[in-house]
């Protein structure tokens, strides 16, 4: 299971808001202890994808490496990743699916007429053919 | 010596550990020396024609190795070498 601190949701839902009709991204910093994971930070980052990024996106690897570096400093790890959809339900696609690693928790935000409505996370297969959902605690949650 | 730094899902082929520090004149030649030591590592880099994933980027300190010599970029001593899972998505 993973939960949000009050910090790090308040950065995810205003970042889906401002990239709003498009997908937000960024990553989840913080720490698991006895597999409960607590996401401490987030950060929001660029989508970097090239095309219309009102259903997809892409990490800017320079996030990636600013985020690491941050991480690193405050003795803490990179936990997962979250991104929005605009419009849509809180669910992990099939593109998603394909363009996610193991181990990472991945949060999806639903964002419907700028509001955040719904959240949930998801987990990859080692082989990145299926998706299971991770238990979330967010503020709203 | 170069350092590689290892994200999280991957720490669990080198022991543990976050960084490696490794010897190497090019990007290649530390991979190289980073699978041998940890030779579980490797099919998560590389795929069955030893060619890097399509899903792993490499950095050499905050260059992206596709844009420079690619596993044939130098590294020096003292570089550190970032091991950046691509990550993407949508509807």
């Amino acid at each position: 299971m993973i939960e949000l601190s009050t910090e790090a949701w308040a950065v995810m839902a205003e970042h889906a808001q401002n990239c709003y009709p498009n997908e937000c991204c960024g990553i989840l910093i913080g720490s698991e202890v006895e597999g409960k994971r607590l996401a401490t930070l987030a950060v929001a980052c660029r989508n970097a994808y090239q095309g219309e990024q009102k259903d997809r996106f892409e990490l800017d690897p320079r996030d990636q490496i600013a985020a690491e570096r941050k991480s690193r400093e405050l003795s803490l790890g990179v936990l997962g990743f979250f991104h929005s959809h605009p419009d849509e339900g809180a669910y992990f696609s099939q593109t998603d699916l394909k363009n996610h690693w193991p181990f990472y928790s991945n949060v999806v935000m639903s964002v419907r007429a700028l509001v955040v409505s719904d959240a949930k996370c998801f987990r990859v297969d080692v082989d990145q053919t299926a998706s299971e959902e991770e238990e979330l605690i967010w503020p709203k949650s | 010596m170069a350092k590689i730094l290892i994200p999280t899902p991957l720490r669990q082929f080198t022991g543990g550990a976050d960084t490696i520090e490794a010897s190497g004149a090019t990007v290649g030649e530390l991979l190289a020396a980073l699978t041998t030591n940890h030779p579980d590592i490797k099919k998560n880099l590389f795929n069955d024609e030893g060619k890097l994933r399509s899903f792993v980027n490499i950095y050499v300190n905050d260059e992206d190795i596709r844009y420079l010599s690619k596993e044939a970029t130098e590294v020096a001593a003292g570089d550190t070498v970032s091991i950046i899972p691509s990550i993407a998505g949508g509807r």
